[in-house]
């Protein structure tokens, strides 16, 4: 059983020495320049210039914690190979988490929507109803080249991996361009997140949304790397792959309530 | 010499600073809670010299809602929460299943480390320009109107949410998958099952705050509309999605408090868990289904529709049900017991009496005529210090004694704690004991000042002077750890004659806690007496 | 323990005493106009409550006591011997708990749900106010159109109810004498009625935070005799009518 041998070759086992890494604390530490300080020194006190400066701190110590990570994690350390050992089987409970913030996002638009007098609100521009099915069949495409790209590793193709994992990333890319343009016209025609309830609601839901398709291109790219390098973890791509798909079935969540209906 | 001294000072201060160790992670949990409950007590000390007198007597009212604010945010969401689901579930749970450590050991450091940026930022209220003045509960719209600076609040939040959701991952993960050989769900300490749990209730209602105050973040900072009416936003929206969380929250705290009292019961009484099966599946089962349906029972003079209110009198009244259970379980667990009265037990003890009178008066708070005329007093006030800042506190000191040898290889004197016990038990009785009849002739919650009823001043008075008795019994409590840090006699593997799991580790426990992971084929926690 | 818990107890009890005094509880029935009063009926409620949790509070915590002295430890070796429950037994002491509490609670339910529709059913007939709160005051409206800020002078004997919104934040009206509140704020109209029954003043309270003075919003219901208030309210009436007049004259 899984477990088993994961608390085996698990933590510590054997040798006798206490683990330590440096890159949660930093990575933690550089998490407050990132989010806190730079939003309320720029939000709240108007102060453009120490917010960039926090950002100036923060966004480096971020990047080298998380490299560090990263590739501490691929000299395979006895922690480590606990930690991928049960990545997948973590992975769903992350997921129902990530899951109930959207929850959260679409009750509110919800109530609002059920309580409005008139749909849509005063103020909405007409919103195409092409540019999303070009994005669903983006995002459904994507998930079935990265399912190829798992059969191809299954069969230990690394190559024919790596170029399905592009493909995949290509597509993910795409459509988060085709997002950012949409963003950009509606906003053009004077429809913002202050416009009224419909625009509060669709700006963050697909903005919220568009956020976990960049998170997922990253772990895609934190794979394509080291596989260019030849070292492939089967179990990460696993979890990326899954990931993609969690956000993929979001996305027909966000077309037809947000969209559509 | 001295170099090789030095050399060998860092070595250790780095194996802690940058420990994955999930014991150590437990301590780290620790000292930032403590940290929190210091502070955060201190500004109640405060709270409670101000309310002493009608009219100003030592602050200005701004300084008592951000005293406040900080009161209660800190309390519940650095101290309480943390203390249970990060300093004794990363301590205890791989112990007591009999594993080397966590799932993702990196991980467990990482949520420390958020919570710890959880706590750097709530304590900056006191150094930042307009600190968050508007309450643990941030309602708006006064929370968009008001000059606070609402992003702290909700970035305190957030971070602490996602340090906890990280925590909860993993240690799900490990109770899942790393329980060691034999080790069935069948065996598993109350304390595992209890904070399971929480966790899985975490997972699903944290994310939802979350929500919640970004959207308040947004409506304030990027001017989006969900809480203000005029563009089809709505207030009440908030206060929803805010208890859809803050409910379960409160039962994210109450089951792992049950569950170590449970052990610590179990630990003295020399006996098995009453009905074990039946309270974790009934009661253990029952809280966690039912907690998500009964939040509007904090919104019951909010405006609400009439039938939710109704509805959730019901599902709320009848929560009592499986809390009932556990209660009997842990009663039961006493029944032909051999019971000695060392210090854990009893705090554990008064955290069950103190918890009685806490849930009861829970009941009345149920019914929304009655809540129509206490809602926002002081009985709630005193209802929820009961039931959480009491008898939660009890727990976790109940466990922080029952640990300390295993922590910290060195006994506590039993003398000092029991004094503690007494002289907080006292104190913090006077004191929410008088605030239920505060609160029941009328005096609102988050007053600065109640000119407007002068005949409370008594009352008022008889509840700061038990709050500082329980001051000095929190202070005594420190004493008697400091003291057994420093000359307390050295611990035994095992000092309390437990059969649960991790009192089988040397004390303290090295890494990886078992030269090889136990075989737990015929192992019970509980497996006192003679019937085997 | 025993001793701490006799003074709970008793506390528990003098509850009932202290919040007794605060009410003057006219029996079911308002001043015998046959309007129910929320308010007598709530002292009702309370009591029986109180007794209710009371009695099981002290029965547990009776039960615990005995459990801590009957079975303290007397020889070091010694050891607890729970008997391991047959499925039975382990089924029958989840399930005739579970059905009692059920019954408690339901019991307590049903009780509450009645009250609870005695304070939102509004009697036909009441006289009606509109309240706009705002930071930091009650701004009343009087049928008659005559406002008035702080105070609310009403009739006793007549039921009042108050149509609530409010300017800015959320404020709550609360009239501890009356045992009533319900929140106002922006957006919706909210609603809750008293029955003044004898002549007096009682405070109004805000309680729901709503800033720095939120502790300073307050005010009086002030209960007149009939012919008193209608004396006040066509004075009150009259001076708005040559205010308007004036208005008219520059
Ligand atoms: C650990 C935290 C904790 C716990 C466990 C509870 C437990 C309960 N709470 Fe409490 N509560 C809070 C923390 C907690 N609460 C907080 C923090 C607030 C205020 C938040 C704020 O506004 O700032 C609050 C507020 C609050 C309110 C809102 C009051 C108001 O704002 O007007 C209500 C209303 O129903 C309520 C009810 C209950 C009930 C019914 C229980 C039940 O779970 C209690 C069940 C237990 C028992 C009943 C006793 C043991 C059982 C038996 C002996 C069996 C037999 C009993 C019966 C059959 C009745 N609580
Ligand atoms: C776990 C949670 C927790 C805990 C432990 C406490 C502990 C205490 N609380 Fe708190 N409280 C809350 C959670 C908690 N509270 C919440 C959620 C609110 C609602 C906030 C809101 O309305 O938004 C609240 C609100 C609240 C109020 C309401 C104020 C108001 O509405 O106007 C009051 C008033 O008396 C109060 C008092 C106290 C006191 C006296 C203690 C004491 O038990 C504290 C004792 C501890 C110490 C004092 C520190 C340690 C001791 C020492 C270091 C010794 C040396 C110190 C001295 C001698 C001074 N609390
Ligand atoms: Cu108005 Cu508080
Ligand atoms: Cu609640």
């Amino acid at each position: 059983m899984e477990g088993h041998d994961a608390t085996h070759s698990g933590a510590a086992a054997g040798h006798h020495e206490w683990e330590v890494s440096y890159w949660p604390l930093l990575l933690s530490v550089s998490v407050l320049f990132v989010l806190p300080f730079p939003f309320s020194l720029y939000f709240v006190y108007k102060n453009a210039l120490l917010a960039v400066l926090a950002l100036g701190i923060g966004v480096p110590l971020l990047v080298v914690s998380l490299v560090g990570w990263v590739s501490e994690a691929l000299k395979g350390r006895t922690v480590t190979s606990a930690e991928q050992g049960l990545g997948t089987g973590a992975l769903p409970w992350f997921i129902v988490a990530e899951a109930f913030i959207f929850v959260g996002f679409f009750a509110a638009y919800w109530a609002t929507r059920l309580m409005a007098p008139a749909w849509p609100p005063a103020g909405t521009p007409h919103i195409s109803m092409t540019i999303p099915i070009i994005m669903t069949i983006i995002l459904v495409a994507s998930s079935v080249t990265i399912h190829f790209a798992e059969e191809k590793l299954e069969h230990n193709n690394t190559s024919g991996f790596i170029t399905w994992l592009i493909v995949t990333i290509v597509l993910g890319a795409v459509f988060f361009l085709i997002s950012a343009y949409e963003w950009s016209h509606l906003m053009g025609e004077g429809f913002t997140f202050g416009t009224n309830i419909y625009g509060s609601s669709f700006f963050s839901i697909t903005g919220f949304h568009a956020s976990h398709v960049l998170v997922g291109l990253c772990a895609f790219v934190a794979v394509l790397i080291p596989a260019l390098r030849g070292t492939v973890s089967k179990n990460f791509v696993k979890s990326a792959s899954v990931y993609w798909h969690f956000v993929d079935i979001v996305w027909f969540f966000v077309v037809s309530q947000v969209y559509f209906w | 010499m001295s170099a090789t001294a030095q050399a060998g000072f860092g070595k250790v201060l780095k194996e802690w600073i940058f420990t994955c160790d999930h014991k150590r992670v437990g301590i780290l949990y620790l000292i930032g809670v403590l940290a929190a409950f210091l502070v955060a007590g201190l500004a109640a000390m405060l709270l409670r010299v101000e309310l002493s007198t009608v009219g100003p007597t030592i602050m200005a009212p701004g300084t008592y809602n951000v005293l406040l604010y900080f009161h209660g945010a800190a309390m519940i969401l650095g101290f309480l929460i943390p203390a249970l689901t990060g300093f004794l579930a990363n301590y205890l749970i791989p112990l007591q299943i009999g594993a080397k450590d966590v799932a993702f050991p990196r991980l467990n450091a990482l949520s420390l480390w958020l919570f710890w940026m959880g706590i750097v930022l709530a304590l900056l209220t006191f150094v930042i320009p307009d600190p968050p003045d508007f309450m643990w509960t941030a309602y708006p719209p006064y929370s968009i109107m008001s000059p606070g600076n609402t992003a702290f609040y909700t970035f305190t939040v957030l971070i602490m949410g996602f340090a906890s959701i990280v925590g909860g991952v993993n240690l799900i993960t490990t109770i899942i998958y790393m329980r060691a050989p034999g080790m069935t769900w069948g065996k598993l300490n109350m304390f595992v099952w209890c904070t399971l749990a929480a966790f899985i209730t975490q997972l699903v209602f944290v994310p939802v705050l979350g929500a919640a105050v970004t959207m308040l973040t947004f409506d304030k900072y990027l001017g989006t509309t969900f809480f203000s009416p005029g563009s089809g936003g709505d207030v009440l929206l908030y206060q929803n999605l805010f208890w859809f969380y803050s409910h379960p929250a409160v039962y994210v705290i109450l089951l792992p408090f049950l569950g170590i009292v449970f052990d610590v019961v179990a630990t003295f009484a020399r006996n098995r868990v009453f009905n074990y099966k039946a309270t974790v599946y009934v009661g253990v089962g029952g809280v966690t289904l039912m907690s998500g349906e009964v939040w509007i029972h904090h919104l019951y003079t909010s405006g609400m529709p009439d039938w939710i209110r109704t509805g959730m009198m019901v599902s709320t009244l009848l929560i009592s049900v499986p809390v009932g259970v556990m209660m009997i379980g842990l009663i039961g667990t006493l029944y032909r017991g051999s019971i000695e009265y060392k210090s854990p037990m009893w705090w554990a003890l008064g955290c069950m009496f103190l918890f009685l009178i806490g849930g009861l008066t829970g009941i009345p708070n149920a019914m929304p005529a009655i809540d129509s005329h206490i809602h926002d007093t002081h009985f709630v006030v005193a209802h929820f210090h009961y039931v959480m800042a009491v008898a939660g506190t009890f727990a976790v000191l109940a466990g922080v004694t029952y640990l300390f040898p295993k922590m910290f290889g060195k006994m506590c004197s039993e003398g000092i704690s029991k004094l503690g016990f007494v002289v907080t038990f006292i104190g913090v009785n006077v004191t929410f004991f008088s605030m239920f009849l505060v609160g029941l002739k009328g005096m609102p919650r988050r007053y600065y000042d109640y000119a407007q009823f002068p005949q409370f001043q008594d009352l008022h008075q008889i509840v700061t002077v038990g709050a500082f008795i329980a001051a000095l019994g929190f202070l005594i409590v420190l004493v008697s750890w400091i003291h057994g840090l420093v000359a307390g006699e050295k611990a035994t593997d095992n000092p309390w004659g437990s059969r649960s799991l991790e009192w089988t580790t040397s004390t303290p426990p090295g890494p990886g806690n078992w030269a090889e992971v136990p075989d737990c084929t015929n192992f019970d926690p509980y497996g006192y007496g003679s019937n085997k | 323990m025993l001793k701490r818990f006799g003074t709970s107890a008793i506390g528990a009890l003098t509850l009932l005493g202290v919040s007794s005094g605060a009410c003057g509880s006219t029996g079911g029935a308002g001043g015998g106009t046959g309007i129910k009063n929320p308010a007598a009926n709530w002292q009702h409620l309370w009591d029986e409550m109180m007794l209710d949790i009371t009695i099981i509070g002290v029965v547990f915590a009776l039960v615990i006591v005995y459990l801590l002295i009957r079975y303290r430890r007397t020889r070091p070796d010694q050891e607890g011997s729970q008997p391991t429950l047959s499925t039975a037994a382990s089924f029958g002491w989840v399930l005739i708990p579970v059905f009692l509490f059920m019954a408690d609670d339901l019991f307590l339910a049903a009780r509450g749900w009645t009250l609870w529709n005695d304070y939102r059913i509004v009697p036909a007939n009441s006289y009606e106010v509109e309240l706009k709160a705002a930071m930091w005051s009650f701004n009343f409206k009087h049928p008659n159109g005559v406002e008035e800020s702080g105070t609310l002078h009403v009739e006793a004997g007549t039921p009042v109810v108050v149509r609530m919104t409010s300017a800015d934040v959320v404020h709550s009206m609360f009239i501890p004498d009356f045992r009533v509140k319900e929140d106002s704020m922006p957006g919706r109209v909210t609603y809750l009625w008293f029955n003044p029954d004898k002549p007096g003043e009682h405070v109004i309270t805000c309680a729901e935070f709503c800033g720095m003075m939120h502790s300073s919003m307050h005010g009086k219901v002030i209960v007149m005799s009939r012919d008193q208030f209608h004396a006040w309210s066509d004075a009150e009436k009259a001076k708005i009518a040559t205010a308007n007049v004036e208005g008219g004259k520059s």
